[in-house]
């Protein structure tokens, strides 16, 4: 049984801390506040933590580091979370997943009893016909596959998920011996440093090693163990004001240019930095054997771990699976902290024995060479191992044993180097895959080059770490013939089929080389066809033993042992992290009247990233204000740009494909805007406020992207022009109705009649005391005029206009309300009614088109298109009464096939029928021509082609 | 993509802070043929290796400029005014 131990005749126990509680699956667990869940749990007995995706089999700590997916569970209902990796807190909720009705007694179970039913592929063969099954099967088969729960409710999760920027000189990247040393190099040259470490505390693999030190570079730390000479390292580290150092933050991401992604809690931090060095070390060999999954085999690192940082050892016969000195050292520790160590079975046949071996020897512990471990037996926990020889075949021994330690050499963690775009290679003289090539500007050093002796790792790191600051290229020493460890084969073949290569995925050595027979031979298709790799750790377990048993199985050589890509990211990360504090990030734009329409009780809608009133109380009754009589809508978030200078009138003249030869002083056009492919994208009105300064107001949204447009043809293009972007400097209203003429003559000392005033013109005065200027318009169907003055005056003018106006009965009116209105009057809106096909000459714009200047933007493609003649027209159309209305973007059906679709459709309050845009074929764009449109519940209406707007189609009102 | 970009303003700040608009390319006449006209619209040379192209800095200082770029590796990319594009060619052959 595991234990919490008292004293250990090897090395200090640490201070555990507080005593406190936490729940798992409802039941109270004691522990301490330095403990992590798992600790905890292994220390209160509790071997079964989760059970296994597919066949849901036991599954135990493993590693103790949150590498594999043996970990995962729920913490205070937030899913997926690694017990390995999170520190208990008092009163936590931990619940196991993928479990039912527990994990100690789970049904899903007996799939481990169907395993040759649920062969590789499965889904794609199983279900497939008769086709009425996929959906019975799906819903069952997510029902028992995936992982965690989400807590859909929101109601137990209240994070605030930030984004954080660091600019360090250099970034470290793991807080072992190396990471330290490498931090320590590069502080050593003056440079400021930021060192992470996914765990709860730096030092590494040398926290939990008594390998003393010896010839270290750093004279102060030889003769101490490791564990004390690393202790001193970060005391001394810590001191420097240059280094910033993060733990529990794990890097999940390398991009280009040296950009590193790492997560700490609900906090995402990008850091860009002149140089990365990655040490993010090894993890123990992960071996594959018949039952190799049971709960109650651990790494060598994890039980280390455990018993010098968490003082539990995590069983009571124990046996020693090994390859190099290491092992021994493991097995001292254990039989320091009182376990039994049944044997240390040791897979080299011979070699000089380490100073480990030695002590262990010492102790009477019998020690088998030659020979590995053949299989586990036991369920919920392992009872019995078979030892054999390394080649497979029969086994030659039997231990009962409730503990088995793996320490069959190291597997570097390659996945962050292998995200600088290259592939691992296997490194035949020190028998690991490696990355060596990096891009310039990313370092690596450590374990991740071969394990070594605190001493070699030290004086790697410092020299990596100097060369990073200097930006100077540095090589991995050789390692000593001592620091090599051969790697055994990475399956023995012992018999049995439950030889698990890939744990999270339950993908075992028999299911792959069946689906190699099925002719997916190669590493990647192998890995998409059997889900290897594929789970939790994304092969950060096993793509090591993948590679090799693939190339093995597909008759290669070891030195073809490639693994498959590696991506971000390396760890976990949670949506959260990723969608950022709101769910968007773009920033809230509003326009100066904003407290106004709050005050008047708007209901506001998004337009880009603006917010505008899509209406105050009701769309069709808001019409009705302008129709009768008069109403006012905030436009500020139109673009409004200036345009002056010597050659302004040439400039408008290039960009427009008007014609401004003529333009006089108080003039107002409409016009459009079209690319140098001559589709149309934006129009808005250009008008001649003063001589020689001519303003220009375009859609909303559009500001930016065509100032930046106009930007750049003044760049490339001969104009001596300023172009001045008011879009945010001006605020604007739109008065509009029969009586706004009246209402704002009351307001002004100009004379705003017909006859001095007529539409489409503009005029300069003041309201008020502010100077404003007035847009004779018509996008309404009615009288009315745009009123632009400074958006510092917003409010006070907003309030000002409507005082006044109450004896008119001015009201304000909505978007939704302007998009009746304009749609009564036949107007398209660019982008709205219109796509990245729309021709002018289609769109029915062509006369805003002077095609025989000698030159202007999309020139050769207008042309090119009035030569092409229409095949399309956006056309407007009304219903008959009664009707329904379409939505937005619906079919135009012609002998039931699609010919077109309505782009905008509202219902009319002035003819009280639906009326709408359509795109349609031009043979059915005649006038008084029917068409079918087919709404989204299927059924048809029939709506008629008009050749006029429905709402005053001579322009009297607009004009008057 | 998350490579730096050097603004010719601002200095070396992230891609998303730009937006690219085309390779560089030099209108044809008003009277060209029309189909100059859709190889200028339509087609890309899409180099593999260093090409020139319009960058615009959106978010800093609003400024477009030119930039020779690796399209295989985005590294090692000159910046640099529409201006000086006469004085960036000639270096380029020098250095050929």
């Amino acid at each position: 049984m595991a234990k919490r131990i008292t004293k250990h005749q090897n090395c200090e126990l640490p201070n555990l801390g507080e005593e406190i509680s936490f729940t798992f699956n409802g039941k109270r667990i004691k522990a301490f506040t330095g403990d992590s869940i798992t600790s905890a749990l292994i220390a209160s007995g509790n071997t079964l933590l989760s059970r296994s995706f597919k066949y849901h089999r036991p599954r135990g700590a493993y590693d103790v580091f949150g590498q594999g997916h043996e970990s995962l569970v729920s913490v205070n209902h937030e899913p997926n979370m690694l017990a390995d990796s999170i520190q208990v807190q008092n009163g936590m909720v931990v619940k196991s997943q993928n479990v039912w009705p527990s994990v100690e007694f789970d049904l899903g179970e007996v799939n481990d009893l169907f395993v040759p039913m649920l062969p590789n592929g499965f889904y794609y063969k199983m279900f497939h016909k008769p086709k009425w099954l996929w959906p019975i099967a799906e819903h069952q088969i997510r029902k028992v596959a995936g992982l965690g729960k989400i807590d859909v409710t929101g109601k137990h999760v209240h994070r605030r998920y930030e984004k954080h920027y660091r600019f360090p000189d250099v970034c470290v990247v793991g807080g072992g011996p190396s990471g330290l040393a490498a931090a320590k190099g590069a502080l050593d040259e003056g440079k400021q440093v930021l060192l992470i470490d996914d765990n709860t505390q730096l030092g590494g693999h040398s926290l939990h090693s008594i390998f003393p030190v010896n010839n270290c570079e750093n004279e102060s730390l030889n003769g101490l163990p490791e564990n004390q000479a690393v202790q001193k390292l970060i005391k001394e580290l810590a001191a420097n004001p240059n280094l910033e150092v993060m733990v529990n933050t794990s890097v999940f991401g390398l991009y280009e240019d040296n950009l590193v992604a790492a997560q700490s809690g609900p906090d995402l931090f990008k850091i860009r930095s002149e140089s990365v060095v990655l040490a993010p070390g090894a993890t123990d060999r992960h071996l594959v054997f018949e039952n190799n999954d049971r709960p109650g085999i651990l790494t060598a690192r994890g039980v280390e771990k455990l018993i010098m940082c968490h003082a539990v050892l995590p069983g009571e016969d124990t046996v020693v699976v090994t390859t190099h000195d290491g092992g021994f050292h493991t097995a001292l520790l254990l039989k320091g902290a009182g376990a039994n160590v049944v044997a240390v079975v040791d897979g080299r046949e011979s070699g000089s024995a380490g100073e480990f071996e030695e002590q262990v020897r010492n102790l009477a512990v019998p020690v088998y060479k030659g020979l590995t471990v053949h299989a586990a037996h036991g369920k919920k926990r392992i009872r019995r191992i078979d030892i054999g020889p390394i080649s497979g075949g029969d086994s030659h021994k039997s231990f009962d044993c409730d503990l088995l330690v793996m320490a069959v050499g190291f597997k570097p963690q390659v996945n962050l180097l292998s995200m600088g775009r290259k592939r691992p290679v296997w490194d035949a003289e020190r028998q690991i895959l490696r990355v060596t090539d990096l891009p310039s500007g990313m370092y690596s050093t450590g374990e991740v080059h071969g394990s070594a002796g605190f001493t070699r790792l030290f004086g790697e790191g410092i020299k990596t770490g100097k060369a990073a600051a200097k930006k100077k290229s540095v090589e991995s020493s050789k390692r000593s013939e001592d620091e090599l460890i051969m790697a055994l084969p990475a399956d023995i073949e012992s018999g049995g089929k439950n030889h698990f290569i890939c744990k999270c995925m339950d993908v075992t050595r028999y299911e792959a080389q069946a689906s190699i027979d099925e002719g997916y031979d190669q590493v990647e298709s192998l890995k998409r066809y059997s889900s290897m790799g594929m789970g939790p750790c994304q092969g950060k377990a096993c793509h090591e033993a993948v590679a090799r048993l693939a190339a093995q199985d597909t008759g290669l050589s070891s030195l073809d042992a490639v693994p498959t890509t590696m991506r971000p990211p390396f760890s976990g990360v949670s949506f959260g992290i990723l969608a950022g504090r709101a769910p968007h990030l773009s920033p809230i734009s509003r326009t100066p009247f904003h407290q106004c329409h709050i005050d008047l009780g708007a209901k506001f809608l998004n337009a880009g990233q603006w917010k505008r009133p899509d209406s105050y109380i009701d769309p069709q009754k808001e019409a009705g204000y302008v129709r009768n009589g008069l109403g006012m809508i905030d436009v500020s978030t139109l673009g409004k740009i200036e345009i002056s200078g010597p050659d302004a009138i040439d400039f408008l003249q290039f960009m427009l494909p008007g014609k401004y030869g003529k333009f006089e002083v108080g003039r107002t056009r409409y016009s459009i805007m079209v690319g140098e492919d001559g589709i149309l994208f934006e129009d808005g009105t250009i008008s001649h406020l003063e001589q020689g300064k001519y303003y220009l107001s375009t859609t909303t949204g559009n500001q930016d992207a065509i100032n930046a447009l106009f930007q750049w043809w003044l760049l490339v293009e001969d104009f001596d022009v300023q172009v001045k972007n008011l879009s945010l400097a001006n605020a604007a209203v739109n008065v509009t109705g029969a009586e706004s003429r009246e209402f704002l003559q009351k307001l002004v000392k100009i004379d705003m009649s017909n006859e001095a005033f007529p539409y489409m013109h503009c005029r300069q005065a003041s309201i008020a005391g502010v100077p404003v200027s007035f847009y004779r318009i018509g996008f309404t169907g009615e009288l009315g005029y745009e009123i632009h003055f400074p958006s510092e005056y917003g409010e006070s003018m907003w309030n000002h206009l409507m005082a006044e106006g109450e004896e008119f009965a001015l009201n304000p009116f909505g978007v939704e309300t302007q998009r009746i209105l304009r749609l009564e009057k036949g107007h398209f809106i660019p982008g709205t009614d219109t796509d990245a096909l729309s021709s002018p000459y289609e769109t029915g714009v062509g006369f805003a088109i002077k095609d025989d200047k000698v030159d202007f933007v999309g020139k050769a493609f207008v042309q090119n298109f009035k030569e092409r003649g229409i095949e399309n027209k956006l056309v407007p159309y009304q219903l008959e009464p009664n009707d329904p209305i379409p939505d937005d973007g619906v079919a135009v059906l012609e002998k039931g096939k699609i010919a077109g679709r309505v782009t905008s459709s509202r219902l009319s309050p002035t003819l009280k029928r639906g009326i709408g845009l359509a795109w349609v074929r031009n043979e059915m764009a005649e006038t008084g021509n029917n068409f079918t449109i087919r709404l989204a519940n299927g059924s048809d209406v029939v709506a008629t082609v008009l050749d006029h707007s429905v709402y005053d189609p001579e322009g009297l009102r607009l004009k008057s | 993509m998350s490579f730096q970009l050097n603004c010719p303003n601002c200095g070396k700040r992230a891609v998303s802070e730009f937006t690219f608009k085309s390779e560089f390319k030099n209108r044809p006449a008003a009277d060209a043929e029309f189909s100059e006209w859709t190889d200028y619209v339509f087609f890309r040379e899409n180099n593999m290796g260093r090409q020139i192209e319009w960058w615009y800095h959106r978010s800093g200082c609003q400024s477009w400029f030119l930039a020779e770029r690796d399209t295989l590796n985005n590294s090692d990319h000159k910046s640099f005014w529409y201006g000086d594009l006469g004085q960036h060619s000639k270096n380029s052959d020098g250095e050929a």
